[in-house]
C-alpha cells in the first residue's frame, strides 16, 4: 500500500453483530430490573455476543495489521483513537473525583453550617441539627447518616468503622505500583528486543494485577461486613463507585495485558513497531495513577 | 506535607500527559518520549508511596482511620 491510500475494509459484518449484542444486553438488563425471569439469561447472552464481537472484530484488525495492510496513516488514526478513548476515561474519573471533592469540601460542611448559607443564618452554630436533623455532625467521612428510609426504600446503614489504611489498601497500593515497575521493565525489554525478559515482566505484571483484584474483593467483604455499603450515605456511595469502577478498569487492563502477552508469543511486535503494547501500557499506568489518587485522597489527605 | 504530596501528584499527572503526547506522536522520537515519561511517572509514584509510609511511621502525618464507635 502506498502512503497516500487509506485501507478501508469491505463487507464487514462485525458492526451489526455488535448492535445485536448490545441490544440483547440492554433488553435483558431492563427486564432483569423489572424482575422478569428470563432477564438475567438474556443479559448473559447479550454479554457473550458483545465479547464474541470484540474478539472477532479486534482479531480481524490484528490480522490485517500483521498482513501489512496498514500504512502510517492508519497507524496515526489508531493513535488518535486511543487518545480520544483516554480523554473519555479521564473525564469519567474526573466526574467521580469531582463528586467526592464536592461532597467532602462543600456540601457536607454547608450542611454543618459552614460559610454563609441558609443553614447558618442564625447565631446558633449548627442550625441544621435544629431544623433538618437533630444531632447532625459535619464530619468526613460522614459516619452517621440519618436513620431514615432512603428513596429506594432501603434503610441507610450507619455507624460503620473505617477500614485500616495500614492493612489491605497500603498492600494493594504496593502491589499496583510494583506492577507499574514490572511493566516499565517489560517496556524497556521490548524496546531493546529482549524477548524472554519481556515475557517474564509481562507475566509478573499480570500476576500482580490479579493479586490486586483478589485483595480488593477481600477488602470489599471486610468493609461490607463492617457496615460500609453503597447505601451508607455519601461516603459509602463515593467509596464504592470510585474503587469499584477502578477495579473494573484493572480487570479490563489485566485482560488487555493478557491479549498483548499472547500477541508477544505470536511475534506480532518488534522494538520499533508495537503500538498495541504502548496503548495498553499507557492505560495500565493511567489506572495505576487513578489508584494512587484514590489511596491518597480517600485514605490520607 | 499535604502541599508536597499534591505537588508530586501534579508532576506525576504531567509526566503521564507527556507520555500520552509521545504515544500520539509515534515513531522513534515519540516512543522515546513516552518511555522516559512513564519511567519518570512510576519512579515518582513509588517515591510518593514510600514517603507517605515513612511519614506515617514517623508520625508526621495521620491517616483517615479514626475508628469511630459503631452503633
Amino acid at each position: 500500500m502506498s502512503e497516500q491510500e487509506y485501507y478501508i475494509p469491505h463487507g464487514t459484518y462485525w458492526p451489526i453483530i455488535g448492535s445485536i449484542g448490545v441490544t440483547t444486553l440492554f433488553v435483558g438488563f431492563a427486564n432483569q430490573m423489572h424482575g422478569v425471569e428470563w432477564g438475567g439469561s438474556v443479559m448473559g447472552l447479550g454479554m457473550a455476543i458483545v465479547v464474541f464481537m470484540l474478539f472477532g472484530w479486534l482479531g480481524t484488525v490484528v490480522n490485517e495489521s500483521v498482513n501489512g495492510m496498514y500504512n502510517k496513516q492508519v497507524g496515526k488514526s489508531f493513535r488518535w483513537g486511543m487518545s480520544w478513548f483516554i480523554f473519555s476515561e479521564v473525564m469519567f474519573f474526573a466526574a467521580f473525583f469531582g463528586a467526592l471533592f464536592y461532597a467532602r469540601i462543600l456540601s457536607v460542611p454547608w450542611l454543618g453550617g459552614a460559610d454563609n448559607n441558609m443553614f447558618s443564618g442564625a447565631t446558633e452554630a449548627l442550625e441544621t441539627s435544629k431544623y433538618i436533623w437533630e444531632g447532625f455532625q459535619a464530619t468526613w467521612p460522614l459516619i452517621n447518616t440519618p436513620g431514615a428510609i432512603g428513596q429506594s426504600g432501603v434503610e441507610f446503614s450507619s455507624g460503620f468503622a473505617l477500614v485500616d489504611t495500614w492493612g489491605l489498601p497500603a498492600l494493594n497500593t504496593g502491589l499496583l505500583l510494583t506492577s507499574g515497575v514490572t511493566l516499565t521493565y517489560a517496556h524497556h525489554a521490548l524496546r531493546k528486543g529482549h524477548r524472554n525478559s519481556l515475557v517474564f515482566w509481562m507475566i509478573a505484571t499480570i500476576t500482580l494485577g490479579v493479586a490486586f483484584l483478589g485483595f480488593q474483593i477481600a477488602e470489599y467483604g471486610h468493609a461490607y461486613h463492617e457496615g460500609l455499603k453503597l447505601t451508607s450515605g455519601i461516603y459509602g456511595s463515593t467509596f464504592y463507585l470510585l474503587t469499584g469502577f477502578h477495579g473494573f478498569h484493572v480487570t479490563i487492563g489485566v485482560i488487555m495485558l493478557t491479549v498483548i502477552l499472547y500477541r508477544i508469543q505470536k511475534g506480532h511486535f518488534d522494538s520499533d513497531n508495537h503500538f498495541a503494547f504502548e496503548g495498553v501500557a499507557w492505560y495500565w499506568h493511567f489506572v495505576d495513577v487513578v489508584w494512587l489518587g484514590l489511596f491518597i485522597f480517600v485514605y490520607w489527605l | 506535607m499535604g502541599y508536597l504530596v499534591i505537588a508530586i501528584i501534579v508532576v506525576i499527572l504531567f509526566s503521564l500527559g507527556s507520555a500520552l503526547i509521545g504515544m500520539v506522536k509515534g515513531g522513534k522520537e515519540g516512543s522515546d518520549k513516552m518511555f522516559k515519561s512513564l519511567r519518570l511517572r512510576i519512579s515518582l509514584s513509588v517515591f510518593l508511596f514510600v514517603l507517605l509510609m515513612f511519614s506515617s511511621y514517623m508520625g508526621w502525618i495521620e491517616p483517615n482511620t479514626t475508628m469511630l464507635p459503631t452503633q
